[in-house]
């Protein structure tokens, strides 16, 4: 069921900021409380894709540390999207939340 | 001696052999990635550390099939747009040579050109609505395409007939979109078929 909403999952851990691959999956587990434990791989077919989609951009960087890195930052049609999809899921949550809660009246 | 870490981006780079590009790319950013998971471990510096941070981060058979469905669809979408403006050229071509030529309609050359291109464009058409991921309606729409370009140029015999410039530079240009197309077509099945065999499991 995650894998549907993998896309928009990524998108809202970067409206933060920019991020690269493995702190985005550090993100996504945080926000979900670690209910949302991927293998750590499969965030980046569905980063590759929204980028294709340009909703992302990304761009290599020499963190401090040394260590280059490939960094994802959320597009001016990502936060569009995301929105969309935000607006998409209330809608498709609310009507389960009434057809569930239906049967309790 | 290779650590888990470099063994598992050898494999990943493997696995993405459909996309070379992309595999080099992905290989630099996973292997810095396991590199920050493996450091993040308690267990860190040791093989272990580095083992763990592998086994989280998935098959690599499994992520690339990822990709592949991806690369599928891009594909998909470089040959049908490629098909569209094949269909247009040909279409354009075939008109330019009939008003050049007056030819016999009942000779079989006229009839080849014309009727494989209205079979190739009616299953494009379909196979737009019902069937898009289809190598053989794309391959049927190719060898009718195919068809119709050949009997065009034996039908207005276009190399020794003296035929104007511009039904020269339309029948070059058919047959420099049927090249792309047929490229295109042929990557896709590829493509499909490194997709099926990485959903499966198969080597």
């Amino acid at each position: 069921m995650l894998k549907g909403h993998l896309d928009a999952i990524v998108l809202a851990a970067l409206e933060a900021g920019p991020a690269h691959g493995y702190a985005i999956i550090e993100a996504i587990r945080q926000r979900s409380a670690g209910t949302f434990d991927l293998p750590e791989g499969t965030v980046y077919p569905a980063l590759h894709r929204l980028e294709q989609a340009s909703l992302l951009s990304s761009a290599w960087t020499t963190p401090p540390n040394g260590r280059r890195r490939r960094v994802y930052s959320i597009t001016r049609a990502g936060s569009a999207a995301l929105g969309e999809r935000r607006k998409a899921w209330g809608r498709f949550s609310q009507a389960v939340d009434t057809a569930l809660e239906g049967g309790r009246a | 001696m290779n650590g888990a870490i470099d063994d598992y981006v050898a494999n990943l780079r493997g696995e993405l052999d459909f996309d070379p590009a992309l595999a080099r790319r992905l290989a630099s950013e996973v292997e810095d990635h396991l590199r920050e998971a493996a450091e993040a471990d308690p267990a860190w510096p040791s093989p272990e550390a580095e083992r763990r941070a592998v086994e989280r981060f998935g098959l690599g058979r499994e992520i690339a099939a990822g990709f592949a469905v991806d690369a599928v669809d891009r594909q998909a979408r470089r040959t049908w747009i490629t098909l569209a403006v094949t269909v247009v050229v040909t279409f354009v071509a075939m008109r330019l040579r009939v008003i050049w030529l007056d030819d016999d309609v009942l000779a079989l050359a006229p009839l080849i050109d014309r009727y494989a291109f209205i079979a190739a464009l009616a299953v494009g058409v379909i196979a737009w609505f019902a069937f898009r991921r289809s190598l053989a309606a794309l391959a049927i729409c190719l060898v009718g395409l195919l068809a119709s370009i050949g009997a065009g140029i034996v039908r207005a015999d276009l190399f020794a007939n003296g035929a104007p410039i511009h039904v020269l530079l339309s029948a070059a240009g058919e047959i420099a979109l049927l090249g792309v197309l047929s490229f295109h077509v042929i990557g896709l099945g590829r493509r499909l078929r490194r997709t099926a065999l990485l959903r499966s499991g198969a080597p």
